[in-house]
């Protein structure tokens, strides 16, 4: 096959994604991995896989955007977009009404507030602190020793969910350990770490309003985690088809689109001339 | 992604900047080590013109933690300030300070061969700005055995009354006579008018060239103000101050007339609101350049714009400008003073440092952003950072944060 293809790379603290979308904008190949000690190498494997589902060659690609922590050190992207607009332009190809983005990343959770036209608006990084990252709850399921799909399992269950005070990773985790201590049961404590995360966004997006999605690693691998932010933001939260691909996603409709849109800043300019596609 | 790929065009002052740097820090050694002279220590905005006029050479603390946070030292001595009891969360500069002296440190040593902030004869600090400093200048005075006399001015003031300035200069009175009594020394009246009628022409001066940056492309940005307000801070009442900003402005309106942008292709015209984040001035402003972003204005640089002197009361003006700071301000003032120079600068977005170890510098926890945001429908921007402190800032973050906005401004624009 060969066609006019456009790639997005999210290379993310936790995973490198990849989407692939043909001329239509339909989704013909994704892959995801560990990110692991080269986003580099991770980049290149998720870009294989992915042109192998989409029976795509490197020669086919247009045009390829690089978003995520390691967008930088993605040398064949042709341009660098933050997971920021990334994020919110593919839950925007998924939800258009959609107005509030939550994404729930390795390192750091984002909010993003659309305007009615899908623009950004406004948006938010938690602050320098794994708390209500998946950072958090990865930490504290390592220090239980129970894989987070468990935890996921148990939290599922819980009918009077145990209340954390601490957001703090360390402190959550000395937490848990009293709870285990005073025979809390294992579902009510496990829905507790949900819940501290979703109490940490409510924070930072308390004053939404419209349609609310969320999208990254753990909401797409947590029921728990988006019955807790429904839970505690009172309303329905929009769940895409490939939540973990998200900024993949919008990064390969933002390959597409600056084909035709010019970049104003000379940055990205720029970086056309260094990047080798 | 380089930032070389267009050239910064320098100032040509800052080589006359550094030659006075060195004339003002050596100096302060000198009369340190000369027993017929005498050091004071003063706070950013406190009584100087005083001290000045006292014959006094003063030393400015603040600078110094400025300079321990931008020489990426802060690091190596907060700890030694939080080991004797200081709060991890208290004021950065003033932990830096501490722990600098605790170690017998300063890059003071290195840059000017000098033993390092000079030994206090005095030391006298206003809470016109915070309290923090009472309890920093406290420290210094206890450990050299210095007098420590402090002026505590109403603060969070909305209007500045006429009652709120006769009791400021009550206090600065007060504070004329503490320093004639302990030190059996006459103040020259004379010699204080002059030294206000050069520090109000410094301000003056510095105040004219900040507001060059409403030209378009702006010749200058908060990047270069770091540097070159050192003057209006360390050497106001000096004729040497006003003839140094009396050049750089001369080189400002030259930039303007040929029209050369201190950020070539300016695209985006950013305010900042908050402290600087010292340890980081380099790559962030590099970080501004490549994105073809000039910060055109910020309040910090306007911290050191005061009223003209009239030629009245010198102590009136000294009350005055004392008090009519922004950071001494109530929340609407403030807000008002933001809209205004939004407005004269044609902003296209605000960045507010919340800045962790300095709640009275930053403006962003009362909800100022959110309501100028939704009121001026203007972007803005919150960043978590610190001064001095690198443990409150995540460089990665900041950066991804600071792309996004200005993808964010492109967005609007397209
Ligand atoms: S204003 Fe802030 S930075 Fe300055 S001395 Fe006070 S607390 Fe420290």
């Amino acid at each position: 096959m060969s066609a006019a293809l456009f790639v997005g790379i999210d290379a993310g603290s936790s995973a490198t994604k990849c989407v692939v979308l043909d001329a239509e904008e339909t989704l013909i190949g994704h892959h995801v991995i560990s990110s692991g000690f080269s986003y580099p190498e991770a980049a290149e494997i998720v870009l294989e896989q992915s042109l192998f589902q989409a029976e795509g060659l490197r020669e086919d690609i247009t045009q390829c955007v690089s978003t995520g922590y390691g967008r930088e050190q993605i040398d064949f992207a042709h341009r660098h977009i933050t997971e920021i607009t990334c994020h919110a332009r593919g839950a925007r190809q998924w939800y258009p009404e959609v107005r509030n983005i939550i994404d729930i990343g390795g390192q750091d959770t984002k909010i993003i507030r659309l305007n009615e036209r899908g623009r950004m608006a406004d948006y938010r990084m938690n602050a320098k602190c794994a708390a209500g990252t998946g950072t958090f709850l990865e930490s504290i399921a390592m220090r239980l020793g129970i894989p987070l799909a468990d935890i996921d399992e148990l939290a599922m269950r819980s009918k009077t969910p145990m209340v954390l005070n601490s957001y703090c990773t360390v402190f959550a985790g000395t937490e848990v350990l009293e709870c285990i201590k005073a025979g809390k049961p294992r579902d009510d404590i496990s829905m507790g770490l949900f819940r501290s995360i979703a109490s940490r966004i409510y924070e930072m997006i308390s004053a939404h309003d419209g349609p609310v999605a969320a999208t990254g690693g753990v909401v797409a691998h947590c029921r728990a985690m988006v019955r807790a932010l429904e839970e505690r933001l009172e309303t329905k939260v929009l769940l895409p088809p490939h939540p973990q691909l998200a900024g993949a996603y919008g990064a390969a409709l933002l390959a597409r689109e600056y084909l035709t849109r010019p970049v104003q800043t000379s940055r990205a300019a720029e970086s056309i001339t260094e990047c080798k596609g | 992604m380089p930032s070389t790929a267009i050239k910064r065009v320098e100032i040509q002052a800052q080589n006359r900047l550094r030659t006075l740097m060195r004339d003002y820090f050596l100096n302060l050694d000198a009369a340190a080590k000369d027993p017929d002279r005498q050091v004071a220590w003063c706070t950013s905005v406190g009584p100087c013109e005083i001290l000045t006029a006292f014959g006094f050479e003063v030393f400015f603390p603040e600078n110094h933690g400025a300079l321990l946070g931008a020489r990426k030292v802060s690091p190596e001595y907060i700890p030694r300030a939080i080991g004797i009891g200081y709060g991890s969360e208290s004021c950065s500069y003033m932990n830096s300070d501490i722990g600098a002296a605790l170690a017998g440190e300063s890059p003071l040593q290195e840059i000017y061969g000098i033993d390092g902030p000079p030994t206090p004869d005095v030391l006298a600090y206003s809470t016109n700005q915070c309290r923090e400093v009472q309890d920093w200048f406290s420290f210094f005075g206890k450990r050299n055995d210095a007098a420590v006399f402090g002026i505590c001015p109403p603060s969070h003031l909305g209007e500045v009354g006429d009652h709120h300035v006769d009791f400021v200069r009550g206090l600065l009175a007060r504070f004329i006579k503490q320093i004639e009594s302990r030190f059996d020394k006459r103040l020259d009246w004379a010699a204080l008018e002059e030294i206000v009628a050069l520090s109000s022409r410094a301000s003056t001066l510095w105040k004219v060239i900040l507001d060059t940056a409403i030209a378009k492309p702006s010749p200058i940005t908060f990047w270069d103000g770091l540097i070159h307000m050192s003057p209006v801070i360390l050497m106001r009442g000096s004729q040497a101050a006003v003839e140094y900003y009396e050049q750089l402005l001369t080189e400002m309106r030259k930039r303007i007339d040929k029209s050369v942008g201190a950020v070539p292709d300016e695209q985006w015209r950013l305010y900042w609101e908050g402290m600087p984040v010292w340890p980081k001035i380099r790559e962030l402003s590099e970080k501004f350049f490549d994105l073809r972003t000039v910060i055109a204005a910020s309040t910090y640089c306007n911290s050191w714009a005061f009223e003209p002197y009239d030629g009245g009361d010198p102590l009136a003006w000294m009350a005055k400008t004392s008090i009519e700071i922004f950071i001494n301000r109530d929340e609407r003032f403030k807000q008002e003073f933001l809209l205004d120079m939004f407005n004269r600068f044609s902003i296209d977005g605000a960045i507010f440092h919340n800045a962790r170890t300095c709640p009275n510098n930053t403006n962003s926890r009362f909800g100022m952003a959110q309501r100028l945001r939704d009121e001026l429908d203007l972007p803005v921007l919150v960043i978590d950072g610190d001064l001095c402190d690198g443990r409150f800032f995540s460089t990665a973050q900041t950066m991804t944060n600071i792309e996004a906005f200005i993808e964010q401004l492109e967005d609007r624009r397209s």
